[in-house]
């Protein structure tokens, strides 16, 4: 693999920034997510999670069950500040 | 390997129920080129000949009565996988009938001659477009029958129009 | 480029609409996407990324993966694969972040109060499991509103033009499509509610809702819940592979059977599963050539019958074969594809350059079940059943009491059983708030028969597997 592969398509990172992660010790997915910000962009990690999983599998022989946790919360879904800002309207 | 077509798709004629060379030189019969256990039956309840039968589970494989079937096609149409076929050795001239699901627009017209193509993708030889039946109760499934050399009978599988772009794919 | 004529597909008259494309006047038809308008005006840049700023397409086309965001009459992030286009829109390739929205923009998140909705049941998805659920338990006399993000109600029926396998109980020989527009006019007669462009951003205990419903926040209160929010497609990692042009399998029948955009012009495809294959074929009733379609294991993991009639119209299906890279400078041109030995390596000297404008991926699916998580259900990773899913009991309760789920986000299987697990969901969940009776019991015996049989044979195996690994861990 290539190692400007990208892996994480919403912040940008690459294969190599995984690994680097890995190396330095972080050892779920949400570990390599807290380091490098893989997962944190607009489809929090519903595209790269699966692959991030896959490398830290692969470099640490963990069955994937163990590397890929998940901490989800609200907002799910991408949600402009705006709709939970609101703000007051009289013309409504 | 016995059960190469898992690699490449391609089944034989050893893979399914061939209707012996007797019932086909009596006229229009089926064949039924379904051979896993998928969840599936509208072929045995759509023919009125009671000809295709699924014993227990929806998962078993159809059995075809060559006996009781008149070719009449319904199933052709009706099959979810297009799976189904028909086969004519009784129209002599050294020529067979095959008739086969069809799902591309524009449809081949009448006496059109086109390429016809085996279970892998080959081209084989020209076919002559015979009939196209594609009533409302087909539901977009047309059934188009083409007459070949007898000796391509059993192996004709589809047909493109020679107007049509030649592909390019890679093997 | 849009399709002319089709096999399957009927045309209906479209207005014709204007908007305007990073100050280019482009012509639309009334229902298009922003997305699928700009695919047919040839657009497939449709913003540049964060940090490198290589420019991105669309990947999913069912509003899961952002890669689509564009900057929309002053507002930025909006997700263009979901959101219809109206006349004198102004849309805006997004570079990063975007830019802070505009002030008419704001105005449109400004609201009195938040609106609270009461319904007995709340369902999340209105694709085959999520219509079945509302169906099943509004004719049991319950109350329910449906939720979806997309405008169009069905899920993935709406693009699927192919004939169901399963027996008549089951919709066989209807296509998917037909399907779909049955549910919903099931629905209809029932009276059910069902809200497009509405995403579910949290839920809250007990059974309430965080709900943005065309950029307004609603709150939803419900006495059970059900969750059908189906999947997403899996992304793969090669070179190559963020360039416009890699598409989900998915995305590509989304914008040629829902919205007659010719998508393409030279497919690969990547996988040979029964998406990858029946896309496949898809693409040749849409005029679009497909060079050949690659599969890394070395056993082709469709239906035969799916396998067999793609192969015969001259499509070769190379198993142990893989993608080694993409390339291409704003859009994909090409691909390397090479043979694998069964340790999964490239075998050297069997690269091949294949000349295509398009990548499909067809690698998997990922059961969209992050809401599960969030609601605190308990959770495993099961490959059999395709990712995390949440352990529920034979009625597809959660370990949250009142908290349903049907469909793939239960665990990926055909459409065929997630209307099964719908009804079964819709059926558990009346039965929660009103208890039980012999008509539900009944009810739910057929059903769960139903299933049962469907899971039958080679094809159910891997979800029997993961149903066993389910109820063990419950247990």
């Amino acid at each position: 693999m290539k190692p400007d592969t990208i892996i994480c398509r919403c912040e940008d990172i690459t294969y190599q920034d995984v690994l680097d992660a890995i190396q330095m010790g972080m050892r779920t997915v949400t570990e390599v997510k807290k380091a490098i910000r893989a997962g944190m962009g607009p489809c929090q990690g519903r595209t790269c999670g699966r692959l991030i999983a896959q490398i830290i599998s692969q470099e640490t022989g963990k069955p994937i069950s163990e590397v890929w946790d998940s901490s989800h919360r609200p907002p799910l879904m991408t949600t402009p500040m705006g709709v939970l800002a609101g703000g007051h309207c009289d013309e409504e | 390997m016995k059960h190469d077509y898992i690699n490449t798709g391609i089944l034989r004629l050893t893979d399914f129920q061939v209707p012996p060379p007797e019932r086909r030189r009596a006229g229009r019969v089926i064949m039924i080129e379904c051979v896993q256990n998928i969840p599936c039956n509208p072929c045995s309840t759509i023919c009125p000949q009671g000809a295709i039968t699924i014993e227990g589970d929806i998962t078993n494989i159809p059995v075809v009565d060559f006996s009781k079937c008149n070719g009449c096609g319904l199933c052709v149409a009706n099959c979810p996988g297009l799976a189904i076929f028909m086969v004519d050795e009784s129209i002599g001239d050294n020529s067979a009938e095959v008739g086969i699901p069809y799902e591309f627009s524009p449809f081949p017209e009448k006496g059109e001659i086109v390429s016809v193509y085996d279970r892998s993708g080959k081209i084989i030889c020209d076919g002559e477009i015979v009939r196209v039946r594609n009533p409302k109760s087909y539901n977009k499934t047309a059934v188009i029958y083409f007459r070949v050399p007898i000796q391509f009978s059993l192996d004709a599988r589809f047909i493109k129009r020679k107007a049509d772009k030649a592909k390019t794919p890679i093997h | 480029m849009r399709l002319r004529n089709h096999p399957i597909l009927e045309f209906k008259e479209q207005r014709v609409i204007h908007f305007t494309f990073d100050g280019q006047d482009i012509t639309a038809l009334e229902g298009d996407t922003i997305a699928a308008a700009l695919h047919a005006a040839g657009i497939r840049t449709l913003s540049h990324s964060l940090r490198r700023h290589h420019p991105r397409g669309l990947f999913c086309a069912i509003g899961k993966c952002s890669s689509c965001l564009m900057e929309v009459d002053g507002c930025p992030n909006v997700k263009t694969c979901l959101v219809p286009v109206k006349d004198g829109m102004v849309v805006k390739s997004q570079d990063g972040w975007g830019r802070f929205p505009s002030a008419t923009s704001r105005k449109d998140y400004q609201r009195k109060e938040i609106p609270t909705r009461e319904t007995d049941i709340a369902i999340v998805g209105a694709g085959p499991a999520g219509l079945s659920a509302a169906i099943y338990a509004a004719r049991l006399g319950a109350r329910v509103m449906v939720m979806d993000e997309n405008y169009l109600v069905g899920g993935q029926l709406i693009k699927q033009t192919h004939m169901f396998f399963g027996s008549k109980d089951h919709y066989a020989k209807t296509r998917g499509i037909d399907i779909g527009t049955l549910l919903r006019q099931q629905c209809d007669e029932l009276a059910i509610e069902i809200l497009t462009e509405c995403s579910v951003i949290g839920y809250y205990h007990p059974h309430e809702l965080a709900m943005v419903h065309k950029r307004k926040l609603n709150h939803v209160k419900a006495k059970a819940v059900i969750i059908a929010t189906g999947a997403s497609e899996n992304m793969l990692t090669f070179p190559g592979n963020d360039l416009p042009g890699v598409y989900g399998a998915g995305a590509i029948q989304t914008l040629m059977n829902v919205y007659k955009v010719k998508p393409a012009e030279r497919v690969l495809m990547v996988g040979a599963g029964n998406i990858g294959v029946i896309v496949s074929y898809q693409l040749l009733q849409a005029g679009v050539d497909v060079v050949a379609v690659v599969e890394a294991t070395p056993k082709i993991g469709a239906y035969q019958v799916h396998a067999s009639k793609l192969v015969r119209c001259g499509v070769p299906i190379l198993t142990s074969h893989s993608i080694v890279k993409a390339y291409g400078n704003e859009s994909v041109e090409g691909a390397v594809v090479a043979q694998l030995d069964n340790k999964w390596n490239i075998i050297p000297g069997t690269e091949r350059d294949v000349a295509i404008d398009t990548i499909c991926l067809s690698v998997g699916l990922n059961p969209a079940s992050e809401i599960l998580d969030q609601a605190g259900c308990r959770m495993l990773y099961i490959p059999e059943l395709g990712g995390q899913v949440a352990v529920i009991d034979r009625n597809m309760e959660t370990s949250v009491s009142g908290l349903y789920v049907a469909g793939d986000v239960s665990g990926i299987e055909e459409a065929s059983s997630a209307m099964l697990e719908g009804r079964l969901a819709g059926v558990a969940a009346v039965q929660s708030l009103h208890g039980s009776s012999p008509q539900i019991e009944k009810l739910k015996h057929e059903i769960q028969s139903g299933l049962d049989a469907l899971r039958t044979g080679p094809f159910g195996e891997k979800t029997r597997i993961g149903n066993k690994i389910m109820t063990e861990a419950a247990s």
